[in-house]
């Protein structure tokens, strides 16, 4: 039985070793000179084992697949991605280099809060798979049953209820514009700023703060210790129960969506590398279509969608603009 | 609380395959190897072997990877003793006394201890996870920024056992130490004393800055030496006096004891974790000795109690990760992206529904523990030749390694310079009499204090007394933290008095 | 002369305290010119203060009595052994400020060879062959584990 079992075993480390073999073997077979004819680097603006390290290591070896080359992975995190973001324009835009990455609200806030030197058009999103959104929420076993409490308790007095959120954030643009609608004295609110997502969550979900505004993802392994109130998005997402922003303030309302994360390449691509430039383009939508990579992927909750450039694009633009409009908020102070 | 139908599951889960035990030697082996090379963290250790796990069923995977999570976090302590390079923070009280140790010629023994320290904490840690899971986890969610504070502020009572002969350049290092530490974009927003320098936002990186403290100032001024250790018939490495040591270390259950529940209890706190429970494990083990003066010479007892409250630690972050799905720290991130690889959703449900699975994990680690006994000897005798290399090829060495590892965990000469700067001024504040270990605690520190003085602040209005009455958990920290203050205070009397007549006495029977 | 023991002035100490109190107040006033709100100075403001104070109880350790106990601790290494602890501080600078400009296997070489010659290797092919080995072991070991490629001239 014994015995068995580790033939199995074998073969599973074998089969592994070939498969990972196979990924690299393209290269050898591919023309040479013709892009890519050497390994290219994914620059990952976070730490490892963050949401973007995860999708760049669980996509890697299907893009792998499709350009031929092996990838490497270069993590640069630091300073809200402002230290990557930096890192991955200084490299040469022959198409060597690519980037993962949370780029709204990260780049936005990288040009408006941090003085940094590049513009939005410095970047060009192939494909922005992840759209996280804004969710209000509350402890299980609190009194506030549905946003309409908070509301009416802000109103009454907007001391009344401690807010856990994330300072320069979407999430704190979305609940300015919540007490606009309102008229709630934002400034007057007790808000309490955490230093991630995670902390803010965790305070959230235990009852230290009233209600949290956080990214609704990351609640989803919480999802029984809270009570979703508002989510800040134009339909339902993650099932979660609760009003939806545009129900609540109407269809015209502004909000800004939450993290958009994927992949990008150097904006001046397009002129200086035209044929590189197709071909990465090409080999992420044929990877992000490729239905072992949406399995694969979908099992470690890491989205594959494919949205397009043109589409991912426009929606960074959106969400930049509406920052742009938040800037004094966003700047703090 | 245990349900035997779900221990009876996990052995026939852990039994099922029986090749997944041949992954735990392995991790194990990898984990002490990445562990003891500066700045290469566990968690960067883990995610190396994440793909690796890929190809794996979901058992020998999680066997693998938590063998090298339990290997990497005795790995740290090595260095921390043969050479006082701290290469993770949760490492830091391991220098206090595992260094002095080892210049004293009892490197042999120090690591004898911290292997058994580690060991015991690690085992003592998983057994109490087995009973404490579920109770931990409704208490760690709760916890709200005035008990976090308290933690921190418990962390700061060791400045005051740190400061040495000169109280007041004690402190002072103390009080820089936590000014550096605050440093960046505060937890508000705020961006102070950056000077422009865009890695500074979020503040000094503090590993590459305790090594230049610690380590590279040390080894600067060991310049004009020729040997670590000065004599040369101390420099021997000896099989039987690690074995010696390892006993040492069972000679105080109540050290390991303490320094396990704290490392189990900080530990189970997502953020603050290993980093600060072997400080405050070292602190309180510190305060309630009769040799409390000692401590930092070289004094065995310090050791244990660093290393029995960091390895038990990862218990903590286990129970938490298990419980709520959520993890305290990049390692148990690694790990619930290899839960999530074999569709294993962590959480509430989760532990409802896979009783068996998590007796299974902590089965495993006991296993881990002990088998992390010998490979840990092995690995111990081999790394003490360190003691044996010349200083004129050692210093070199160790800088260049201390420079790599900060390169490593920064990602650019951020880190390589920081260790420069932290180096020099380390070098300067030896050399007058400041005790570096007191920055080192105040930068650990810094943003803890700012972060959840402001945030207690914040939610209670500016009210801090009405709000704390709301608070039973970190009165009861504080009072905890009082209350050994005038123990130790109680006892230090005491002794003083048991001196005074001890000299009173000799001195009468010396005139008779 | 007096034969009254004076006092000396520990020149080492009062730059490492200049150094201390300047980073000090000069964060201090940073902080305060971003923002005077709470949520900025609330624990800076009183630990910088607090820490001028401390610095000022420091002060006359600076300038111990001739004789006294306190003269007795202070270092004592001959001028050529600060020398060299000068040159491997410099060395180390080099170290960090060249890494990534001239590339990791050459200024850890170089390092290497001066950092040893410095800490009393005498035998030039010892030296050489040392550094060569351990830059080449360092280079390959670091570079298998760490996230990132180190930028590299040669190897």
């Amino acid at each position: 039985m014994n015995s068995k079992f580790s033939r199995r075993n074998v073969l599973k480390v074998a089969g592994g070793g070939v498969a990972m073999a196979a990924l690299g073997m393209p290269s050898i077979l591919r023309a040479q000179g013709s892009f890519p004819d050497r390994p290219i680097n994914i620059v990952v603006p976070f730490d490892t084992g963050g949401y973007n390290d995860r999708l760049a290591r669980a996509f890697a070896p299907f893009l792998q697949e499709a350009l031929g080359q092996p990838l490497t992975i270069i993590n640069r995190g630091g300073a809200g991605a402002l230290l990557g973001h930096t890192f991955f324009l200084q490299q040469p835009d022959d198409g060597y280099t690519i980037l993962c990455t949370s780029a709204a609200p990260y780049i936005p806030l990288n040009m408006l809060t941090q003085n940094a030197e590049f513009t939005l058009e410095d970047f060009y999103m192939v494909n922005l798979p992840s759209q996280d959104y804004t969710l209000l929420a509350t402890s299980a076993d609190s009194d506030i049953q549905s946003i309409d409490d908070v509301i009416t308790r802000l109103k009454e007095d907007p001391t009344s209820l401690s807010v856990g959120l994330q300072p320069a954030s979407a999430d704190l643009v979305n609940f300015s514009i919540l007490c606009e609608a309102n008229d709630i004295d934002f400034e007057a609110t007790r808000m309490v700023t955490y230093d991630g997502g995670g902390p803010a969550r965790n305070a959230t979900a235990g009852g230290v703060v009233d209600i949290g505004l956080v990214g609704g993802e990351g609640f989803l392994p919480l999802a029984e210790q809270i009570r979703p109130l508002l989510t800040f998005d134009s339909r339902q997402r993650d099932n979660w129960e609760g009003a939806i922003v545009t129900d609540v303030l109407g269809a015209e309302t502004d909000f800004v969506v939450g993290s958009q994360r994927g992949w990008g390449l150097h904006g001046s691509m397009q002129e200086s590398n035209p044929e590189a430039f197709q071909i990465l383009v090409q080999a992420i939508e044929t990877a992000s279509k490729n239905p072992a990579a949406i399995e694969a992927l979908t099992t470690q909750q890491l989205a594959t969608d494919w949205y397009g450039p043109e589409e991912s694009n426009q929606m960074l633009a959106r969400t930049a603009a509406v920052m742009e409009q938040y800037i004094d908020l966003l700047q703090g102070q | 609380m245990i349900e035997l139908n779900a221990v009876s599951g996990a052995f026939a889960l852990l039994s099922s395959d029986i090749n997944a035990w041949l992954y735990l030697l392995p991790g194990l082996v990898i984990g002490l190897v990445f562990g003891a090379m500066p700045g290469i963290s566990i968690t960067m250790a883990m995610a190396f072997a994440l793909p690796a796990t890929l190809y794996m069923d979901f058992l020998p995977a999680i066997i693998f990877l938590t063998a090298i999570y339990t290997g990497a976090g005795f790995g740290g302590s090595v260095p921390a003793v043969l050479m006082g390079i701290p290469g993770t923070s949760s490492a830091v009280a391991t220098t206090f006394d595992g260094y002095p140790m080892a210049r004293k010629g009892e490197h042999n023994q120090a690591l004898g201890v911290a292997l058994a320290s580690s060991v015991f904490g690690c085992l003592v840690s998983y057994l109490l996870l087995f009973f404490l899971i579920a109770p931990v986890s409704s208490v760690v969610l709760k916890l709200g920024p005035l008990e976090m504070f308290a933690v921190a502020v418990w962390g700061m009572l060791l400045l005051g056992s740190l400061a040495g002969r000169h109280m007041s350049r004690g402190l002072l290092a103390g009080v820089f130490g936590v000014l550096l530490g605050t440093i960046g974009m505060n937890t508000a927003g705020f961006i102070r004393g950056t000077m422009g320098v865009p890695w500074l936002l979020d503040g000094i990186p503090q590993i590459p800055a305790m090594m230049g403290l610690l380590a590279a100032s040390q080894l600067i001024g060991l310049i004009n030496t020729t040997y670590l250790i000065e004599d040369e018939g101390s420099r021997k490495i000896s099989f039987s006096k690690i074995l010696s040591g390892l006993k040492t270390a069972f000679v105080y259950p109540t050290i390991i004891l303490r320094g396990s529940v704290i490392g189990v209890v900080i530990g189970a706190i997502p953020g603050v974790g290993s980093s600060i429970s072997n400080l405050l494990s070292y602190s309180e083990t510190k305060r309630n000795a009769p040799d409390g003066d000692t401590f930092g010479q070289g004094n065995p007892k310090g050791v244990i109690a660093a290393e029995s409250a960091n390895s038990s630690s990862e218990g903590g972050a286990m129970a938490t990760m298990l419980a709520l799905g959520i993890p305290g720290g990049g390692a148990t991130a690694i790990l619930l992206a290899a839960f999530a690889m074999h569709n294993i959703v962590g959480g509430p449900s989760f532990i409802a529904n896979n009783k068996d699975i998590v007796y299974a994990l902590i089965f495993s680690n006991f296993a881990q523990a002990i088998l992390l006994l010998f490979v840990g000897l092995g690995f111990v005798y081999v790394a003490s030749y360190v003691v044996r290399v010349p200083l004129r090829f050692l210093i070199p060495s160790v800088l260049v390694v201390s420079t790599f590892g900060a390169y490593a965990i920064e990602g650019s000469a951020s880190g390589p310079i920081t260790l420069w700067i932290f180096s020099v001024l380390g070098w300067a504040m030896v050399r007058y009499g400041y005790p570096v270990a007191a920055a080192v605690v105040g930068l650990l520190l810094g943003s803890l204090l700012e972060g959840n003085l402001l945030r207690t602040n914040q939610i209670s209005g500016g009210d801090f007394i009405s709000y704390g009455l709301e608070r039973p958990w970190a009165l009861l920290i504080f009072a905890l933290m009082i209350g050994s203050i005038i123990m130790q205070a109680l006892s230090k009397r005491k002794k003083l008095k048991q001196a005074a007549e001890n000299s009173e006495s000799r001195s009468a029977s010396e005139a008779s | 002369m007096s034969t009254k023991p004076g006092r000396r002035v520990v020149w080492g100490h009062l730059l490492l305290l200049t150094v201390i109190v300047g980073v000090v107040i000069a964060y201090l006033l940073d902080a305060r010119g971003v923002s005077t709100r709470v949520n900025n100075l609330l624990l800076v403001q009183p630990a910088a203060i607090l820490a001028l104070i401390l610095a000022a109880l420091v002060l006359p350790g600076l300038f111990p009595q001739r004789g006294s106990a306190e003269e007795d601790e202070l270092p004592k290494e001959t001028p050529a052994d600060l020398m060299r602890i000068f040159a491997l501080i410099g060395a180390l600078a080099f170290l960090a400020f060249s890494l990534e400009t001239i590339g990791f296997d050459i200024a850890t070489f170089i390092f290497m060879v001066v950092a040893l010659a410095i800490c009393g290797e005498r035998r030039w092919w010892v030296n050489l062959l040392f550094s060569a080995l351990f830059t080449v072991f360092l280079i390959y070991g670091y570079g298998t584990i760490t996230p990132f490629p180190f930028p590299l001239t040669i190897l």
